[in-house]
């Protein structure tokens, strides 16, 4: 559709000339060109971390990069702002949808832009113009809709249509079909190719390596805040993305560890909740199980259902054979099942009461004492907190004023205190540097080493291989795979949650 | 004081209740030092003791009304659960049942009506400030149906509550109210119930993760706003020695939470000193109490409490943005 040769020929409508970004000590960004030109589909694939939402950020004028340039339309913007940028017609689409759910599609899509007569809303020409921008990008949805009834494929077409019809000439996409099955995502696609066929320049942000090379005219792969390739999908393969995304950075060693799973312990049955449909999994005594997935949908609800925050529609729950009630927390944790939430300030800490208190939430919870003993709640507080490393400035300050790493100690400290028998461990070095990382994994070690089993959800690779003993595979709420980690290479995981198949 | 001051860091010394009140405590000591020095009646023992009778009953409110809090509840119903208690003691002294098994009932129905709330809100996953508000105005309604909109006298029974005195100068309303607030306060701090609170005020998803009895934990919360609001009306009969229309109710209630606010209590839970409140509802009788004495028309009195309440609500902000 777009010979190579057009491409040359047009001039760009956005370059980035030796950009670089860091925030603190960490380089985002250090010296990355990128051009998009009109009516093209631009990839950008990368790692977490790699820098793409960086790019994207400093593209919508969020914020200014530390060096380099950013030319819209042959001009050198020097001091771009949100607002300054979607004026010179860049548009983000951003992966959690904005759409205001009370008012109408119509509504939406001209929102702070309602054609007015005399101070009054000319209603027939809202949805007039509404129903022309639908119409003109084939998106075949009613403007008289309530945005808050629409699917979550057709709110992001609506919010499509609704930066176009703004004046966006340059779309940035930041992962629309993350969370969207097969169909939807096609809906997606056709709009996406409608749009480009119209010239509109669309960077498009994925995880999807197969939709991306299905749908981009050129994939630009970031790896450590660098461009490493910018290539067309003709010349390239998954594997070979794959191996560009990663690059032969160290992979870390894994522990060999001389641990073998023991009986059963921890069996979920039938479970039927949300996106988790008829899912099956059993984790041994001593063995630690990753659970992988591409949208991550999966994995939030086996925290809910688990954890007893959600009862499920059907489903067993049985520990070492005994079944746990499903939807009261108390029965999970009497059972010793513990779940360790990767949002930690939303479902395991207490932000403002201090960290032994913290540190003492769950005992509390189980055992359900009369008094607080002050004396020994500190006592142990101290203990906990050498045990897990856990640093502080004061003696005993709220838990919100410490950093990421540390407040995930206390964490992990005030829920895997008492040795569980089975835990659900979920993004459990989420946020926390290098260092505080690898503190965490000797402790999960630790924990499996002691005999417990270990449910690990994790959307980071390099996580799964150093700890799991096995990996599940799971794709529309179902086990699709389940594979020994001695046979498995870092490079199968990658593309199992980029949603390629298993070689 | 200048000991207290310098003591005054974060978590150094005192206990938190009061380091963190230094600035309230601070505001309350200056404008009694001030009324003190224009009037020559504050400082009189009769003067002293009428204030503390006055407001007795507002400290037994806010005491159950900072546990509430603390746990991110509110109830606005309180005033008038007061309002209702009162009339049926009241109604069921001239009945001819006994002074204190009358007491006993109205302490029982306070608690009832309590727990109504709770259920409403944690069962019914009402709003609480919808839920207390519904029951406030029903029982604004009550508590003049139950009394038939007259002043109905008890006579001389509840003497005992209403003019008795320890040790010949303590009246028996402030020891009441102490002893709520002190054990309210040992609560709050030594029990795993209050501690409850605070977990679940700060955090409710990870309270109840933790396996906190977030469920019974609101409803004794709610149950025990709404005992205490009962003894609140008991004592406010047995002060005025009669029920009458207007006692108790909205006024009452809107006095009580602005005490809780000004107390440092958070309207969103998660933090709460009976200290503080006590503070609070003192430094809000010292003010009425200022106004009468110094003969500044009537009126004017609730724009200065509405003025307190908004200054300790913007010092209490600025103070959490601080942090």
């Amino acid at each position: 559709m777009t010979g190579n040769d057009q491409t040359q020929n047009r001039r760009p409508v956005l370059e980035l000339r030796g950009v670089r970004k860091a925030f603190g000590g960490a380089q985002a960004l250090a010296g990355v060109d990128f051009t998009l030109l009109p009516g093209e589909v631009h990839a950008v694939v990368g790692m977490n971390g790699a820098g793409k939402s960086t790019l994207v950020e400093l593209v919508c004028g969020s914020f200014a990069p530390d060096e380099g340039k950013i030319v819209i339309d042959g001009t050198a913007r020097h001091s771009l702002t949100p607002r300054r940028a979607h004026a010179a017609g860049v548009s983000i689409v951003h992966q959690k949808r904005t759409l205001v759910a009370g008012l109408t599609v119509a509504e939406n899509i001209l929102l702070g832009r309602l054609p007015t007569r005399a101070g009054r809303v000319v209603w027939g020409r809202v949805r007039r113009e509404a129903a022309d921008a639908l119409a003109g990008l084939g998106i075949d949805v009613d403007p008289g809709t309530r945005a808050g009834d629409l699917g979550p494929a057709e709110q992001t077409l609506v919010e499509i249509a609704r930066e176009v019809h703004a004046g966006g000439r340059v779309l940035v996409l930041d992962e629309p079909t993350a969370s969207l099955g097969g169909d939807d995502a096609l809906r997606i696609h056709t709009l996406v190719r409608t749009l480009r066929d119209r010239g509109t320049a669309i960077i498009y942000i994925s995880h999807h390596l197969d939709e991306v090379l299905d749908l981009a005219d050129r994939i630009t792969v970031l790896r450590d805040g660098r461009e490493v390739a910018t290539v067309s999908p003709a010349d390239v393969d998954l594997p070979a993305l794959v191996r560009a995304m990663v690059g032969d950075r160290l992979v870390h060693e894994r522990v060999e560890r001389v641990r073998s799973a023991g009986e059963k312990v921890l069996e979920i049955a039938a479970l039927t909740s949300g996106r988790l449909t008829g899912f099956d999994l059993t984790v041994r005594a001593g063995e630690i199980v990753a659970v992988l997935g591409p949208a991550g949908d999966g994995q939030t609800e086996l925290f809910r259902v688990l954890s007893g925050l959600r009862r499920p529609q059907t489903g067993r729950l049985t520990l070492h054979g005994e079944e746990i009630a499903t939807g009261r927390a108390g029965a999970v944790l009497g059972a010793g099942l513990r779940c360790v939430t990767g949002d930690r300030l939303t479902f395991g800490l207490v932000p403002g009461l201090t960290v032994n208190e913290n540190l003492d939430l769950v005992r509390r919870g189980r055992h359900r004492p009369w008094l607080v003993r002050w004396r020994r709640l500190h006592a142990e507080g101290r203990r906990s907190r050498a045990r897990y490393g856990v640093t502080t400035l004061h003696e005993d300050p709220a838990v919100v004023t410490l950093s990421g790493g540390n407040q995930q100690k206390v964490l992990l400290a005030a829920w895997l205190a008492d040795d569980p028998v089975a835990c659900l461990l979920e993004e459990p070095t989420n946020g926390v540097d290098v260092a505080a990382k690898a503190d965490i994994h000797r402790l999960v070690d630790g924990l499996a080493d002691r005999g417990a089993a270990v449910l690990l959800s994790s959307s980071d690779v390099d996580e799964v291989v150093r700890l799991a003993d096995r990996v599940v595979v799971v794709r529309a709420g179902r086990v699709v795979a389940d594979l020994p980690m001695d046979l498995t290479t870092r490079d199968d995981l990658i593309t199992l949650t980029a949603g390629g198949d298993h070689r | 004081m200048t000991t207290t001051a310098l003591r005054a860091r974060p978590g150094v010394g005192l206990p938190p209740g009061v380091s963190r009140h230094v600035g309230l405590l601070a505001v309350l000591l200056a404008l009694s030092a001030v009324t003190a020095l224009n009037s020559d009646v504050f400082l009189t023992g009769a003067n002293l003791i009428n204030v503390s009778q006055q407001i007795a009953v507002v400290a037994v409110l806010a005491a159950g009304l900072t546990l509430l809090m603390t746990a991110g509840g509110i109830d606005f119903s309180l005033g008038a659960i007061a309002a209702v208690t009162h009339g049926v003691t009241a109604q069921l002294i001239v009945a001819g049942v006994g002074q204190w098994t009358a007491v006993a009932l109205a302490l029982a129905l306070g608690a009832a009506i309590g727990l109504v709330n709770g259920l409403a809100v944690t069962l019914l996953k009402v709003v609480p400030f919808v839920a207390t508000l519904a029951t406030s105005t029903i029982l604004g309604g009550v508590a003049l149906l139950v009394i038939d909109g007259k002043s109905i006298s008890i006579g001389d029974n509840l003497m005992a509550l209403g003019f008795g005195e320890l040790a010949g100068t303590v009246p028996a309303l402030v020891v009441v109210a102490v002893a709520v607030c002190v054990a309210a306060g040992l609560v709050l701090r030594w029990t795993a119930f209050g501690r409850n609170a605070f977990a679940i005020g700060g955090n409710e998803n990870a309270a109840r993760l933790a396996g906190i009895p977030v469920v019974r934990t609101k409803l004794l919360l709610y149950t025990l706003g709404g005992l205490l609001a009962g003894l609140g009306g008991v004592m406010l009969v047995a002060r005025l020695g009669a029920a009458s229309p207007g006692t108790g109710g909205l006024h009452l209630e809107l006095t009580v939470v602005a005490a809780v606010v000004i107390g440092g209590t958070a309207l969103h839970g998660g933090s709460g000193t009976l200290v503080g409140t006590v503070l609070g509802v003192l430094l809000l009788g010292v003010v009425t109490n200022a106004l009468n004495l110094l003969q500044i028309n009537a009126h004017f009195q609730d724009v200065a409490v509405g003025s307190v309440l908004l200054v300790a609500a913007i010092t209490n902000h600025l103070r959490g943005s601080t942090h």
